[in-house]
């Protein structure tokens, strides 16, 4: 079985190549991204993706209002994971004016981070099947679990996909009264619906005969292109920033980090499955040790919620970084004393995952270039911040 | 029962007999079969269009159309008056005369195939003696429309569906033509009806090389018409419905209405070559077929929601590398089972095609599955 | 009356079997010529099929129009010079063209006049299929294996060569 064509099939023929826009408006790119194909044949020679679409600037906007405005702006990042997204901003700021977060408000958040984590994850598999050409019955099911878990968003946050919940310092509110039983009898349930998931998909043929050895992503290029998450630990780096700077509380939990060994859309796969299976275990843990009461917000945060003006952070920069469900989410801030950062930058990870793209395409059928776009696992509100 | 289309078309024909001269009794007689069967083409489509939403809607944890009319059967005639009424564009750039007679065309041997489907006991539109050889020849048209489709439109997207439409149904019609031939060695006959009747005393799909024919039959018939896991030619997720991504409207249900007119003549024929046609007990022999062809055609649907796609390589791999092999070896099978004797007329077919299957797989082993390890880090 | 439809059938079959085979060969536009072609070969086999030659007319529809029309539109495709209307010809290529054309005819003609029909004895006048075969396998079994032994050995050539140009 060969995927990549040696030579091409007809030297002596003077064939055309094709070349063929896949987007801004097509049903299989994920958001206004748009491939400017060339094709010979079936098979892709030059693959330029084009972005900024959906450019918002972001950054920018961040720099001209306060820090807390910014929050729900991050939401908009990512909007699969705007808990993660908030995660990562609050960490920056925290580091930067100084601020301790009190133990319940470091439990809520790690929960609700792995949630979403579980949120995302799902949804690329479905995404994935349905580039697979599976007619929307594996994302129909992902879906359906995905909604238990916005259900309990709702609830927490009072919005299902905008959350806007993170505070800097703690979180906006205390988790509503038997909510932790309810994540725990969801929690209890999931593993049973992903084991019937993996029944269907993990070993079946036609899945593993269109994922494996498809978009193979050496451990080179992956390194040098500077990918994170699960892109990268599918090509055999055991790279999680959440073991690497055990941020927040993740230090301690007992997790483990899957790691995959060719690096193709199959490992993709297979390691966002199983990191879904270490994110229960990490909620196990956390819903056990969650202290009962407590602080969500610290005391030397909690003025500035009313007065968000006030908040100046000394003079300083701060990088702060999470492990968000695509990878590496960085947030950079630098501040001079006044109440709006000065610089304000994302390292989002959906736009340096996407930058393999090209590398990855080459050689491979078209049907090939939209799983592996899919694997990748793209939002563009991230991509065209 | 049994009888009451056959009643009913009686009934027509001695009414016309009464006002007409006796050639225009018979012309009147071949003219309500053939009504018959334009009427029953689209119904079948529209009510299988709602059919197929419902099922994929199950299985997906959803409910499917329920708005219009009880549990959704008016959502076929809202569909229609929808597609009748939406504006006809045509590019610009298209060829004029190929654009507006792919659509046409692409209709007409779908419904031509119906005539020599037995619908039950003396309910064959045209009982051809060359049943069998018309369906397949009628089918092979096909490619010639959808290369008019996917070129008259002048888009990129649909050049490629139409090649790999047309790369796909030559391979496979190879393979479907060859898998037939086991039944009619077996039959004797090429007429559908005369099929029909020879099982009466087994279906050949309860034979060993009768199931294997049934399944290569049964899987080509599926990459004929396109239908899932081999609808490349029109993957949304790749080139947007492929050859007839430019049609709209009423053109586009005429290419809708094909498609669904093929899954229903090849679950149809499926049951009239293997699975005993309309034979059965107690119920009326059309019922019967109907009964037969529309869990074939649910199957059709079940594999839509489950299966994901092919990819070009890999079907082309299935049909030249595995089901036309196979096929072949099942000729030999076939006639062995007709010359020898009742235990070995069993075991021998069967042991040659497992052997056939062991042989095959092994060549084939480059698109088994691999099995990964995966470890962990801390 | 119907005997009557039949054979005004023929005349009309005949009228546009021509026509297309001019249209096919005149057209400017490749594809559109192919796909004439493809309407001379469906009104020879309707042809076929009003004579009573069912199976003759099936297989003519299965193996020309099916196959070797694909066959032929696949080729024209490769050619790449679909848009182009003109198709380069020169003056001394039409008129060999011609000249050989008619050349054909004529002894066509000749053959169809000079050949001894024998008219159909009565009773059934055609072969069943199941003759057909039997003949098939039977009287010609001969230059049936021949012609098998030939198109194998096209086959494995034309896997020798696709194979030849991978390596």
């Amino acid at each position: 079985m060969k995927n990549k064509t040696d030579t091409p099939l007809t030297e002596d023929f003077d064939t055309q190549t094709l070349q063929i826009n896949v987007g801004p408006q097509h049903p299989a790119t994920h958001g206004v991204f748009r491939m400017d194909l060339t094709l010979d044949g079936e098979t892709v020679v030059r693959l330029k993706p084009v972005m900024g679409y959906l450019h918002r600037n972001h950054e920018q906007i961040a720099e001209n209002m306060t820090y807390a405005a910014s929050m729900p702006y991050t939401d908009r990042l990512d909007y699969f994971n705007s808990m993660s997204n908030n995660f990562g901003y609050a960490l920056a700021v925290e580091k930067l004016a100084g601020i301790e977060v009190p133990e319940r408000a470091d439990y809520i958040r790690v929960i609700l981070a792995e949630l979403t984590r579980i949120v995302n994850h799902i949804s690329v598999i479905g995404f994935l099947l349905n580039d697979l050409g599976a007619f929307f019955t594996p994302l129909t099911y992902a879906f359906r679990e995905r909604e238990k878990i916005l259900d309990l968003f709702e609830e927490i946050a009072g919005s299902r996909m905008m959350c806007n919940y993170f505070r800097f310092g703690g979180v906006k509110r205390d988790l509503p009264p038997g909510l932790l039983e309810r994540i725990r009898t969801m929690m209890d349930v999931f593993p049973r619906f992903l084991d019937e998931f993996e029944a269907l998909l993990t070993d079946n043929d036609i899945l593993c005969l269109r994922c494996q050895n498809v978009g193979v992503l050496g451990r080179e290029l992956a390194l040098n292109a500077g990918l994170s998450g699960p892109m990268l630990r599918a090509s055999g780096l055991g790279y999680d920033i959440r073991k690497v700077d055990r941020y927040s509380i993740y230090g301690r939990f007992d997790f483990k980090v899957p790691v995959g060994s060719k690096g193709d859309v199959y490992d993709r796969y297979y390691v966002r499955v199983l990191e879904m299976r270490e994110s229960l275990k990490i909620l196990d843990q956390a819903l056990r040790q969650i202290p009962s009461s407590g602080d969500i917000i610290s005391r030397k945060a909690a003025p500035f919620l009313k007065a968000p003006r006030n908040f100046k952070p000394p003079v300083g920069e701060a990088y702060g970084r999470v492990e968000s469900p695509k990878g590496e989410l960085g947030f950079y801030v630098v501040s001079d004393g006044s109440p709006q950062p000065w610089r304000y930058h994302v390292r989002a990870p959906s736009l340096i995952n996407l930058t393999v793209l090209e590398d990855l395409c080459i050689g491979h059928k078209l049907a090939d270039a939209m799983v592996i776009l899919g694997s990748i696992d793209i939002v563009l509100g991230e991509v065209d911040h | 029962m049994e009888t009451l289309f056959i009643q009913i078309k009686t009934l027509l024909v001695n009414a016309a007999a009464l006002v007409l001269p006796p050639w225009g009794v018979t012309l009147s007689s071949m003219i309500i079969s053939a009504l018959a069967i334009l009427g029953l083409g689209p119904l079948i489509m529209m009510y299988l269009t709602l059919m197929e939403r419902k099922v994929l809607a199950r299985m997906q944890n959803r409910i499917g159309p329920n708005r219009a009319g009880p549990w959704g059967l008016l959502q076929p005639l809202a569909d229609g008056i929808k597609m009748l009424t939406k504006e006809d564009i045509r590019p610009s750039a298209a060829d004029p005369l190929l654009y507006f007679l792919a659509p046409i065309l692409i209709a007409v041997p779908a419904l031509m195939v119906f005539a020599v489907i037995p619908f039950g006991k003396g309910m064959t539109a045209a009982d051809l003696n060359v049943g069998v050889l018309y369906f397949v020849a009628l089918s092979s048209t096909t490619t010639l429309v959808i290369f008019m489709a996917s070129w008259g439109s002048r888009n990129k997207y649909s050049v490629l569906g139409g090649m790999r439409s047309v790369s796909q149904m030559i391979s496979y019609e190879v393979t479907l033509v060859i898998s037939v031939v086991p039944i009619l060695m077996a039959a004797g006959s090429l007429s559908t009806q005369t099929i029909v009747e020879s099982q009466s005393g087994r279906w050949y799909a309860a034979t060993p090389w009768g199931l294997l024919s049934c399944m290569i039959f049964f899987i080509c018939g599926l990459a004929e018409c396109n239908r899932s896991p081999f609808d490349l030619p029109e993957a949304e997720s790749e080139i947007v419905a492929g050859y007839h991504t430019e049609y709209s409207g009423m053109r586009f249900a005429l290419f809708y209405m094909a498609e669904f007119m093929n899954v229903f003549s090849i679950c149809a024929l499926t049951v009239t070559l293997f699975l005993g046609g309309w034979q059965g007990p107690l119920l009326p022999s059309w019922l019967w077929f109907l009964i037969k062809t529309y869990l074939l055609i649910f199957i059709v649907f079940w594999f839509r929601g489950t299966l994901p796609r092919l990819r070009a390589d890999h079907l082309m791999g299935l049909a030249w590398k595995f089901l036309l092999p196979l096929a072949v070896m099942n000729i030999p099978a076939a006639a062995m089972s007709h010359f020898l004797s009742e235990p070995f007329s069993t075991a021998v077919p069967l042991a040659i095609l497992m052997v056939s299957v062991a042989v095959l797989s092994f060549f084939n082993k480059g698109y088994a599955a691999e099995k990964r390890v995966y470890h962990f880090t801390d | 009356m119907l005997e009557l439809i039949a054979v005004k059938g023929i005349y009309i079959l005949m009228v546009f079997a021509a026509a297309a085979a001019f249209a096919s060969s005149l057209l400017p536009n490749l594809f559109h010529g192919a796909l004439a072609l493809a309407a001379v070969l469906l009104a020879v086999a309707g042809l076929y099929l009003s004579l009573g030659a069912e199976f003759l007319a099936m297989v003519q529809i299965l193996v020309y129009v099916g196959a070797v029309m694909t066959l032929v539109i696949y080729a024209v495709m490769l050619t790449g010079r679909l848009e182009e209307t003109v198709t380069p010809s020169g003056r001394i290529q039409r008129a060999a063209a011609g000249v050989s054309c008619a050349i054909f005819f004529v002894l066509v003609c000749g053959v169809l006049l000079s050949t001894n029909w024998p008219a159909a004895p009565g009773g059934n006048p055609l072969p069943s299929v199941k003759d057909l075969g039997i003949d098939l396998m039977k009287r010609h079994v001969f230059p049936f294996e021949v012609l098998g032994i030939l198109l194998f050995a096209v086959l494995i050539g034309a896997l020798a060569a696709a194979r030849r140009e991978k390596s």
